[in-house]
């Protein structure tokens, strides 16, 4: 599934957390993992590097450090590019600040501009994170069909024990408030109507879906959907969340933030972002 | 306080009883021939008003709705709260992330609607001011007035419309409702430009200063207003009795708004639309309180609004063919064009470029609104009312045929 996993490195005091985490992932996937720092390369942190990789028993073959100067959102992603990376690891802070969300930080920059799929980890550890409760976003956007296939593959490589698709019924109340011109079965007929749609939308995505042992179950809301998937998942306490991101962020989306960016700011759980 | 005497309390309940039961039995009638309830809503009030039982029971309607003042001023205030909280509700309609996901697309189909209708409205009303019935004293207004009224879609009828044709959820439906929703937001900001032009002759704030406060308005009611909603709200779903507290306490914020903006000049309708919009974009208000909300002012105020513009206008007395022809065919062209060519803009296909101009020319709302605000402003006659209210009713009786004709086009 993923050929090439890089984990962007910055010796913080999560660093061997993180290499434990991505190293577990490797193995899991059977991928390449490349290692990308963004700063000056000192004998000291060549050979911290070292002994984290030795530590954690990272296959020397398999194993790529980078050591890039510059800006390092540029550089990362310019390294993801080039080594032709499918999954970037990062860590995350569960709460960020009002002050920094608008000016915006490395981790979300390279969220944003990714060109591959980036899994966000809230608490990475040494004895590494369990996905063993996954919730996939299903409201039906143009990458969801792809969200899913790629939700339930990585489910299946984790093993995870639940996958929960939730699923957004577009603008619910106006629909209901219009609806209300009709009798009271006409009514609960809309309301029904609007629920199967939904799940109906999920069933046709799955139906040509090699599940595997996977437990699927589909969950309908009514409201905007990242909000209700942060609900959902701090509800269900979830460990992976799947999303898709398919646009480019522009000025107006810091000003007014919504969907993936909602998201971003309360992290429920880890978030696995699909790429287009 | 004066407070109203015996006759006028009974007779303020039978005004109300008499609307709402007319306007039931229109909706009703209008429900069994598929059309929007609006529809039955205004022919109720056409019905109740001068124009029926004024003519074929004068002494009846006369008791009804004209026999005390008092009455008529305490119904007079129902139908101002009704306008204030249907511009709450078309506020709570405009979901910015649906606007969001459809990005320029809606914006393009959203501006060139309003913009061809409003050109030629202007034109028109401009060029031949006495045929159609604008005050030549206050022209440039008047005019704009026009060309804003018939450039306006109504987004809950559209809803509906789209609904009705399962068109709702498509990717043709969506980009509608997002341009719709656009055409709210710019018109109730040109609208209130407008208006600031119209009382810069009489002592208002001015052009420059209304743009300003209006533009703050809304930009701090949806960013610090929206972040203070964000923080009140879960308080309140959880402290509180729930939607009683809800409810309550929305309509209360947005009687505030609406307030302050009468306060500062722009009209109290913007300010009730704005507090809408940043109060449905909260991601605590729940679909079901949008609904709730909906149900309680869709069957209960609105009605009373719409059933209330045909107490004001005799449709028969002051109906006049050539200017309701001009006002219903400029409307429908110009409207329909202009999201047309919006869309072909987008490189949207051609079919659902029709769908999209069909759909965003139906109307039935927020047209009547301004379209009565101008008539009670002496900015329009009774002629020019009564051609953008029929143009209202044609518009949303025939664009739900009509897109579903479009959707049939083998283009």
């Amino acid at each position: 599934m993923y050929q090439k996993i890089a984990l962007a490195i910055a010796f913080s005091p999560r660093i061997e957390a993180l290499i434990a985490e991505v190293k577990r992932l490797v193995l899991l996937f059977d991928s390449e993992l490349v290692l990308i720092h963004v700063g000056v390369k000192t004998p000291e942190l060549e050979k911290k590097l070292n002994e984290l990789i030795e530590k954690n028993q990272c296959d020397p073959a398999k194993t790529k450090v980078l050591w890039k100067e510059g800006k390092p959102v540029k550089m990362i992603l310019q390294a993801c590019r080039e080594e032709k990376v499918d999954l970037l690891v990062a860590g995350a802070l569960k709460q960020e600040g009002l002050f920094k969300y608008y000016m915006g930080s490395v981790g979300r920059k390279i969220i944003r501009k990714s060109p591959c799929s980036v899994l966000t980890l809230i608490e990475p550890r040494v004895k590494t994170s369990e996905f063993s409760r996954v919730v996939i976003n299903g409201t039906q956007l143009e990458i969801t069909p792809q969200v899913i296939k790629h939700g339930l593959e990585f489910s299946k490589v984790v093993k995870a024990d639940q996958v929960s698709i939730l699923n957004e019924i577009k603008m619910y109340g106006l629909q209901m408030g219009t609806a209300s011109e009709d009798s009271e079965e006409e009514i609960a007929h809309t309301r029904r109507q609007l629920v199967q749609n939904e799940i109906d939308y999920v069933e046709q995505i799955l139906k040509d879906l090699d599940k595997g042992k996977l437990k699927i179950n589909i969950k309908v809301t009514g409201g905007k959907w990242a909000v209700e998937l942060a609900r959902f998942c701090e509800k269900t306490d979830a460990n992976l969340l799947v999303v898709g991101d398919e646009r480019k962020l522009n000025f107006f989306d810091r000003i007014f933030p919504h969907d993936l960016e909602e998201l971003l700011s309360t992290l429920p759980c880890n978030l696995l972002i699909v790429k287009k | 306080m004066e407070t109203l005497n015996h006759k006028e309390v009974i007779n303020l309940l039978l005004q109300l009883a008499a609307m709402l039961i007319m306007a039931r039995v229109f909706a009703e009638i209008a429900r069994k021939l598929k059309q929007p309830a609006v529809v039955g809503e205004i022919l109720a009030g056409i019905v109740l008003g001068p124009t029926i039982l004024g003519s074929l029971m004068p002494g009846f309607q006369e008791y009804l709705f004209g026999s005390h003042e008092m009455s008529n001023i305490a119904l007079d205030g129902f139908v101002q709260i009704s306008v204030v909280l249907l511009l709450f509700i078309a506020g709570l309609e405009v979901e910015l992330q649906i606007v969001w996901s459809q990005g320029k697309n809606a914006l393009k189909i959203a501006v060139a609607s309003m913009v061809l209708p409003i050109i030629a409205g202007f034109v028109v009303a401009y060029a031949f001011p006495e045929f159609l019935g604008v005050n030549i004293n206050d022209r440039i207004v008047a005019s704009t007035f026009f060309g804003l009224a018939i450039g306006i879609t109504a987004l809950a009828v559209v809803a509906r419309i789209l609904m009705d044709l399962n068109l709702f959820k498509t990717q043709t439906g969506l980009l509608i409702i997002a341009a719709a929703m656009i055409v709210d937001v710019l018109g109730w900001i040109v609208f209130s430009v407008i208006l600031s032009l119209s009382e810069s002759g009489s002592g208002g704030l001015g052009v420059w200063p209304t743009i300003g406060l209006t533009l703050a308005f809304t930009l701090i009611m949806l960013t610090i207003g929206k972040g203070l909603i964000n923080k009140t709200l879960p308080w309140v779903n959880k402290k509180m009795a729930w939607p009683g507290g809800l409810l309550s306490l929305s309509l209360a914020i947005c009687f505030l708004a609406a307030s302050f903006t009468e306060f500062i000049g722009i009209h109290a309708i913007f300010g009730a639309f704005i507090i809408g919009v940043a109060l449905g974009d909260s991601e605590y208000l729940t679909e079901k309180a949008k609904e709730i909300l909906h149900q309680f002012i869709n069957n209960i105020f609105a009605p009373i609004f719409f059933v209330s513009i045909g107490l004001k206008v005799n449709f028969i007395e002051s109906f006049d063919l050539g200017v309701t022809g001009v006002i219903v065919i400029v409307g429908l062209l110009t409207k329909y064009y202009g999201a047309y060519f919006g869309s072909r803009l987008a490189q949207i296909p051609r079919r659902e470029s029709i769908i999209v101009g069909f759909g965003l020319s139906t109307r039935g709302s927020m047209d009547i609104i301004l379209g009565l605000i101008a008539l009670e402003s002496g900015l329009v006659s009774d002629s020019l009312f009564i051609g953008l209210v029929i143009l209202a009713l044609v518009s949303s009786i025939a664009s739900g045929p009509l897109m579903g004709w479009a959707g049939r086009l083998k283009i």
